[in-house]
């Protein structure tokens, strides 16, 4: 079942001479439970790709649709609801609320909606998180890669449809970047969540289970990886 | 936390240095608006009570009445209080005092104006009260609770117990007469049989003065109003007083919102742009832009439930506090006994509502701000936080002639339009407020303030002379000065007297003023022609003159109020010339107020051409006496005389002006003739007064009289010093909120920018050039506020004018004072408040800021 379907997805900044299409003519679609990398050159249209499949942006041209919803058939408020419970968002930079601690943190999505979260299930994201110890830590008392897993932990908490992970790892060493795309890894397996990252590291895009290449707005390539198998173009 | 809206306290309390300046900038300005209100009211309530002391506290009356009249009134269901006076003969105490018997009823001792100093008011015929310098005067210098017989009512003479002392009167004194009062026996024939009784009522309260006024005009024909307090309690037909006043707090408490908005908005506004990635991070996490507004909504309602009560509490405190401390050293606060600080609900919810007003419109778009921030510029993660536009200049700064700091500075001032036109506002709001205030201030305290150096002066002097009193033996003879320069000196060395004033006499004459020194506006204004005579220009007009005779110490006292020119006594004697007043305040009938005008436009070095003989067919003879200075009004006395133009000068210069003016005349033998004696704040005026006592008995055989008005002029001058304290002590909170709102503005706008100014640093910007940098945009921002503020403080400062202009005629004056002190103000704070932020962040680490988001 396909939980994201592209249409036809562009997207151009300026007008006249100075237009630049960031996107232009994009289509694809994702299922359920599927782990997919976006790699690309920079200014390749990565980021506005991601930015689009979250409802961030508004496209120029085409449609996305999430769990069969158009997303940008949607007024800005029931789009800001949408991305609430449905899409989960981790960036390269953390971007945790300096004044909330870890749990506070993680719960903040569900906070937003006025919902009393699961302790259980919010237990047990803390525990395989590995911050039990650091609940009730600020941002500021934590390493680089604690940050990146609280914000996993709060992209996670509304058990959204889908995340989008936007280098993720960008920011880390090699070993914490490793442990935080195993703990991606675990969401999908564990929660049955369909992951899109961005990365330029080819080594992740290599753990993916399909990679989309971008050049010059344009997709290029999508690659469906079969584990320990190499390569397979569509 | 239960709720994503603990958000706004989180962010509060790690912010703790903003939320205490913006609790600080509101606490202040509901106080000031609380202050201002209660303020209002009590002077309000002050002119009231000051009225009633003056004029009495009856609305109206009738001259001529009898008890006719007063029955009728008696039992009007509308009369509260209706008061009776019937005024008695003449009784000669001595050679030189008089004293006139009044018959006043238990009411009209509550409505005249008749002040006791000791004792009580009368109860009975057989009483009466009577003031202290006419009983010093008599035989056996009777006192509280002794005898006094004087012709009663009807002229027989009749024996009375003295029960109470009243308050000298300078008027009295100087005629020597005084009215005595006792109670009016309302039973006996010549009260019943009286046409010439004087009623004085007061309505009951709750009825509406000016509706009824006309009903109990139609009584008599001898009908009075008590006019300043019915305008005064917004009762008369003419209500512009009231109303001005209402516009004149309503500018001042509008001007105090718009400033508070501007503090508050300030640091809402700085508070969101430093948070505008977190906003937009909730975004990506989906919360509603609803919801991100009603997170900085909530942080106002924190901050407004914290400072407002505050302050309330300050407002009212502060205020408390001041009247306190006034009354403990000793001052009758606003001329009243005991200063009641009325409590009035309105003005406290006044200040509550105009505070969280200003809060929620000062919130309100930073928090619409906050909501609209796209998610797109928070998961683009690095970069420039706000989009800034740069501007290229048109005109080249001037701080560009500092090299390459200023070229900087002057960049940064204009990179960002809104910032900018935030902070030059709320710069510039500052600065209006302070010369709105300002000048308000200095208005209002020339209009009720009796600045001149007479509210010092406690006592005169006038020796008797051989001439002047024929049935006294004196020592003086009438060609000398009354006192001598040694007994000036020795009146002088009393301890307690601040100088001594000599009184000469004067002379009137016209000044034949050329159409060019002639001030058209005036001679239109007035309701008389002045005589034309030709000349070779024109015209020139008959302006009647006055010659004043002032002594070194006068002349003293001149010197503030000197223009131009100079006040130098041996400077003017030696040129022959004399000091000018030109501005006059006469009453001008179109208007139907009184309007200060100039009457003449001469200037330093101009000559003043006198008409010698009033004859009207000789041919004039012209004396002509240089213009040596030009005083902004007098020293001495009224400070601006009706309609004539006042010259002022030596006694040499002057008689030498007389003589040649009136040559038939002879020496015009302008003598000293008393002397006025001002005395330091302080001052014990009973010791001075009984030194004064024995100085006359030494000094002068034939006796003199001594004037008191310590009490009545030690009453305005206090009046005149708690007046001055309260307008201080306004500027001074006014000054506090403009800087902090400056000290904020400035700071933020630094604050915002330390990856900026790191990266600077990284690229060999020294401190010293970030200094330098910094600087000029602070002062650069007070420059071009101060370039706004004036503008704007001007014309707020005009609108005023106009109103007080309404109530009494006043030239407009561009307020320069005000406006320098604020501008040189405001500079300085953006001057000083840079170097703060600056030494904070040379201590934090360079590549920490660099790493900052």
């Amino acid at each position: 079942m396909n939980v994201i379907t592209v249409d036809g997805l562009s997207k151009s900044y300026g007008k006249g001479t100075t237009k630049v299409d960031a996107l232009s003519g994009v289509s694809f679609s994702i299922k359920q439970g599927e782990f997919v990398a976006v790699v690309g050159a920079s200014g390749s249209g990565k980021s506005t790709l991601l930015h689009l499949l979250g409802g961030l942006d508004r496209p120029t041209g085409g449609h996305v649709h999430i769990d069969g919803e158009d997303l940008y058939g949607l007024k800005e408020k029931q789009r800001a609801i949408f991305r609430r419970r449905k899409i989960g968002f981790i960036f390269q930079s953390y971007n945790l609320i300096p004044v909330l601690n870890v749990e506070e943190n993680i719960r903040l999505p569900l906070l937003l909606d006025h919902r009393e979260p699961d302790r259980a299930y919010v237990t047990d994201l803390i525990r395989t998180l590995g911050l039990e110890e650091r609940r009730k830590h600020l941002p500021s008392e934590l390493s680089g890669g604690q940050q990146q897993r609280v914000a996993i932990g709060r992209a996670l908490a509304y058990r959204p449809a889908i995340v989008l992970a936007d280098e993720p790892t960008g920011n880390l060493d090699s070993a914490n970047g490793r442990e935080v795309l195993e703990l991606l890894k675990i969401a999908v397996r564990q929660f049955h969540q369909t992951v899109i990252i961005i990365t330029h590291d080819m080594n992740i895009a290599a753990e993916a289970d399909r990679v989309l290449k971008l050049q010059d707005g344009k997709l290029v390539s999508d690659s469906h990886v079969q584990a320990g198998a190499g390569r397979r173009s569509v | 936390m239960r709720s994503y809206v603990a958000l706004s306290g989180r962010y509060l309390k790690q912010q703790k240095r903003r939320t205490l300046l913006t609790i600080i900038g509101i606490i202040l300005s509901v106080a000031l608006i609380g202050a201002i209100g209660t303020m209002g009211q009590a002077i309000k309530d002050n002119m009231i009570s000051n009225a009633k002391y003056e004029d009495g506290s009856f609305h109206f009356g009738y001259l001529t009445a009898d008890m006719m009249l007063a029955e009728q009134l008696r039992n009007n269901v509308l009369v509260d209080q209706l008061g009776g006076m019937l005024q008695g003969p003449e009784t000669k105490l001595s050679e030189n005092a008089s004293a006139y018997i009044h018959g006043v009823n238990a009411d009209g001792f509550d409505l005249l104006p008749i002040h006791l100093e000791q004792g009580r008011y009368p109860q009975s015929d057989r009483e009466l009260v009577v003031e202290q310098w006419l009983l010093e005067g008599l035989q056996g210098q009777p006192a509280l609770g002794g005898k006094l017989t004087l012709n009663d009512i009807e002229g027989k003479p009749r024996e009375y117990t003295i029960v109470g002392i009243l308050k000298n009167q300078r008027k009295s004194q100087i005629e020597q007469a005084s009215k005595v009062f006792s109670l009016l026996d309302e039973n006996a024939e010549s009260t019943k049989s009286a046409t010439n009784l004087q009623l004085f009522v007061t309505l009951k309260p709750g009825v509406e003065i000016k509706d009824e006024l006309v009903h109990f005009e139609r009584l008599d024909d001898k009908f009075e109003t008590n006019r300043e307090l019915l305008a005064l309690m917004g009762q008369s037909a003419d209500n512009s007083l009231n109303k001005a006043l209402l516009i004149i707090f309503g500018t001042l408490i509008g001007l105090v919102v718009l400033s508070t908005i501007a503090v508050i908005y300030n640091a809402f506004h700085i508070a969101v742009l430093e948070r505008i990635r977190q906003f937009g991070l909730l975004r990506t996490l989906g919360a509603t832009p609803r919801q991100i507004r009603n997170l900085v909504l909530r942080e106002a309602t924190m901050l407004s439930l914290i400072a407002i009560p505050l302050g309330l509490a300050v407002g009212w405190g502060g205020l408390w506090l001041a009247l306190w401390l006034m009354i403990k050293n000793g001052f009758q606060v606003l001329q009243m006994e005991s200063f009641k600080l009325t409590f009035h609900w309105w003005i406290m919810g006044l200040s509550v509502g105009v505070g969280l007003f200003a809060v929620f419109v000062a919130a309100w778009l930073p928090a619409r701000k906050a909501s609209t921030v796209s998610p797109v510029e928070a998961a683009k993660g690095a970069g420039s936080i706000v989009r800034e536009s740069y501007r290229r200049m048109r005109i080249p700064s001037l701080l560009q002639l500092i090299g390459v700091e200023g070229k900087m500075a002057s960049s940064n001032i204009r990179r960002n339009r809104a910032k900018f036109r935030i902070t030059t506002f709320s710069i510039a709001i500052s600065i209006t407020l302070f010369i709105v205030f300002h000048y308000f201030t200095q208005q209002s305290l020339n209009l009720s303030v009796d600045t001149t150096e007479n509210t010092k002066i406690a006592f005169e002097v006038y020796p008797y002379s051989g001439g002047f009193e024929e049935n006294r033996t004196s020592s003086i003879p009438e060609d000398l000065d009354r006192l001598s320069a040694e007994q000036m000196e020795q009146l002088r060395s009393i301890q307690g007297v601040d100088e001594v004033y000599g009184m000469y006499g004067s002379f009137g004459t016209e000044t034949w003023v050329p159409q060019e020194f002639a001030n058209e506006r005036y001679l239109d204004k007035i309701d008389f022609a002045p005589p034309t005579q030709p000349d070779e220009n024109g015209e020139r007009y008959g302006i009647s003159t006055e010659f004043r005779i002032y002594d070194e110490a006068r002349f003293q006292e001149a010197k503030p109020y000197l223009v131009a020119g100079t006040a130098d006594p041996d400077r003017l004697a030696a040129e022959d010339a004399v000091l000018v007043i030109q501005t006059v305040k006469p009453f001008v009938l179109q208007s139907n107020k009184r309007e200060q005008l100039e009457i003449t436009r001469y200037k330093v070095g101009d000559t003043l051409s006198l008409r010698t003989n009033p004859g009207e067919d000789a041919a004039p003879i012209m004396r002509e006496v240089k213009i040596g200075g030009i005083l902004s009004q007098s020293p001495f006395d009224s400070p601006y005389a009706e309609s004539v133009l006042v010259a002022i000068g030596t006694r040499s210069t002057i008689t030498k002006l007389y003589q040649a003016a009136f040559p038939d005349e002879g020496n015009p033998n302008f003598l000293l003739t008393s002397a006025q004696i001002s005395i330091k704040d302080g001052a014990d005026a009973e010791a001075i007064k009984s030194e004064l006592e024995s100085f006359i008995s030494r000094s002068f055989p034939g006796g003199a009289q001594l004037v008191d008005i310590a009490s009545e002029r030690q009453r305005e001058r206090q009046f005149a010093l708690q007046m001055q304290i309260f307008v201080y002590g306004f500027l001074i909170i006014i000054g506090t909120i403009g800087s902090l709102n400056i000290i904020n503005t400035v700071q933020t706008n630094l604050l915002l920018r330390r990856k900026e100014i790191g990266l600077l640093q990284s690229v060999g910007m020294t401190l010293g050039q970030v200094r330098r940098m910094a600087s000029a945009e602070g002062v650069w921002f007070g420059v071009i506020g101060g370039f706004w503020g004036i503008g704007l403080g001007a014309a707020i400062s005009y609108l005023l004018y106009k109103q007080i202009n309404d109530v009494q005629g006043i030239p407009f004056v561009f307020p320069w004072s005000g406006a320098l002190i604020a501008t040189a103000c405001a500079i300085a704070v953006g001057l000083l408040s840079v170097q703060s932020p600056l030494r904070r962040m040379n201590k934090a680490s360079l590549i920490d800021r660099l790493r900052e988001e």
